[in-house]
């Protein structure tokens, strides 16, 4: 081995930063083993904190999952890429058994002359069930609501994307629906009233309960009209009554969030 | 009162809250200032309820209440205090794919620390306060249930906060991570207001200057350790046999028996515990009921 050792001027330019990753590393190699090289290396304490702050930081830091990285590329702020994906039903078990259901409600449809009117009763809740387990699925949710991060701002966050997740693939697997294509999408605009409703009904009751409650409702009304009316039809997801009551149901609790958009901090518990 | 003195305790009167027929809460009194407050009650007492008020994280029905100053049922008030509280639940729960360092970054965007780096470095000092800085990168599903409460510990420490409202912090934790427990209690009640319930009277006697007994919603006993313990003077003895006539009795290891209670005439009377006290605020056949 040869008697290589570490000049001043040269351990003045590695202790700089201002030496070639290479060498910076031949000389690393040989400071290892060498006392007396090492003892020429005068690195001011602050730097040397800096650094070591710097690897630790390196090391620690979160790694952004694929969801927070792809909110992050479309402009959401750090802060609200974080909030958002650390929702449950944005979770990759919560869209595979999404999938799986969608893909069970198309091959109903396909496979029985009720299955139709089978997919468009069970679409519309999907959104909602996701926004309730959004939120009660949380096992943070106890120390969220003690938090001064605004209630309504997280819900609204939560839910937007929640509902996106949710209503794509099923609006996807609905193309796929024997029939007509008009029919296939008359369950979107009950399901957006119903999600809608959900979010403002959350000033006064906890917005799982909502979600739950108005998936109940819906379950109710397809089952009395299927009894009601003996047939095996998508009429009521077609009727126009129903739409326009939809539409009505959406501008109205549309116009409620909006209003209660700046709520920083509501009531105890009704939010979460 | 002083402004800055308001600014530091809380408030209770009459504090009712109901779950259906139940009185959780039945006219409340409490008055605490910087220090460490004690919590003391049986299951079922009202501690989590109270707590869970004080937090904001639930309404109460009836009665006045002021936190830091400021009133918990205007959003302003909710606000003013959810920025100056940490909060430990009985059920604190985190996401068990995360990290613990991911975990406690999550609150601590929730806590509004918006500068990334500053944020991350807060972090790792309250990972460092509970001892969790070596396992910082494990998920929390690989924490044990210390490791777990120690993080969720970590938390409610975030940004050093004015108020502590910590629920029986020291379920889970083995007797080394007690004694550090109490050493970050101590010093966080330091200028600070911290609130925390407990089953274990040793915690009590051990870091809290203050101390209240909390049976079925309503206040028993309110005051110093020392007044704690005073009311169980002269009512604390041991005797070769069992005395069913006490409040509750149990064998020593040198064979004797502890009673606590009405002694009888003669009795050999030993300096009482903050146990002893309790049990006597809490009465007969408390001893099975609070055990």
């Amino acid at each position: 081995m040869s008697e290589w050792h570490v000049e001043a001027e040269l351990a003045g330019r590695y202790a700089a930063g201002a030496v070639t990753p290479v060498l910076a590393a031949s000389i690393e190699l040989h400071l290892v083993g060498c006392a007396p090289c090492r003892g020429l290396l005068e690195v001011e304490p602050a730097r040397l904190d800096r650094i070591w702050d710097e690897i630790v930081e390196e090391v620690t830091a979160p790694r952004p999952v694929l969801l927070e990285r792809l909110l992050r590329r479309i402009g959401v702020s750090e802060a609200t890429a974080r909030v958002v994906a650390t929702t449950p039903t944005l979770r990759g078990s919560w869209l595979s058994g999404l999938v799986l259901v969608l893909g069970l409600a198309l091959y109903v449809a396909h496979a029985s002359p009720r299955g139709t009117f089978f997919f468009l009763a069970l679409a519309p809740v999907l959104p909602l069930l996701g926004v309730a387990g959004a939120f009660g699925l949380d096992p943070a949710r106890e120390v969220a609501g003690a938090t001064p991060y605004s209630a309504m701002r997280l819900l609204v966050a939560r839910t937007s994307f929640v509902v996106a997740t949710t209503l794509l693939p099923a609006l996807a697997a609905a193309l796929f629906l024997p029939g007509d294509h008009e029919v296939s999408v008359a369950w979107l605009l009950p399901s957006l009233a119903m999600t809608t409703l959900s979010l403002a009904a959350a000033h006064w009751v906890p917005v799982t309960h909502a979600a739950l409650g108005m998936t109940a409702l819906w379950v109710a009304i397809c089952t009395t009209h299927w009894i009601a009316s003996g047939t095996v039809t998508a009429s009521l997801a077609e009727a126009r009554v129903l739409q326009a009551v939809s539409l009505v149901v959406l501008v109205v609790a549309g116009a409620s969030v909006v209003r209660h958009r700046q709520d920083a901090v509501a009531e105890p518990r009704r939010l979460l | 009162m002083s402004t800055t003195r308001e600014a530091r305790t809380i408030e209770a009167q009459g504090l009712v809250r109901r779950y259906g027929r139940l009185r959780a809460l039945d006219g409340l009194d409490l008055s605490t200032g910087t220090g460490v407050t004690g919590l003391l009650g049986p299951n079922g007492a009202g501690k989590t309820t109270l707590l869970r008020i004080l937090a904001t994280v639930m309404p109460y029905d009836d009665g006045a209440l002021r936190v830091l100053g400021q009133d918990p049922r205007t959003p302003a008030g909710r606000l003013a205090i959810r920025r100056s509280l940490g909060y430990l639940p009985q059920d604190a729960g985190f996401h068990r794919g995360f990290t613990a360092f991911e975990a406690i970054d999550y609150v601590a965007v929730l806590k509004e620390h918006t500068q990334v780096r500053a944020r991350h470095d807060e972090v790792r000092r309250v990972l460092g306060e509970v001892g969790l800085t070596d396992v910082a990168t494990r998920k929390v599903r690989a924490l044990s249930g210390g490791m777990r409460r120690r993080l969720a510990l970590a938390q409610a420490l975030l940004g050093s906060p004015d108020l502590l409202v910590l629920d029986e912090p020291t379920v889970g934790l083995d007797p080394e991570q007690r004694i550090r427990f109490r050493e970050l209690v101590s010093e966080a009640g330091d200028g600070r207001t911290v609130l925390l319930s407990t089953h274990q009277t040793e915690d009590v006697a051990a870091v809290c200057s203050q101390v209240v007994v909390v049976d079925h919603g309503r206040s028993l006993f309110a005051g110093s350790v020392a007044d704690l313990v005073a009311v169980a003077q002269g009512r604390v003895w041991v005797d070769e046999t069992r005395d069913p006539r006490a409040y509750a009795g149990w064998r020593l290891a040198d064979g004797s028996y502890h009673h606590v209670g009405d002694p009888p005439a003669g009795a050999a009377l030993v300096a009482p515990r903050i146990e002893d006290a309790y049990l006597l605020l809490l009465g007969p056949g408390a001893s099975r009921e609070a055990a």
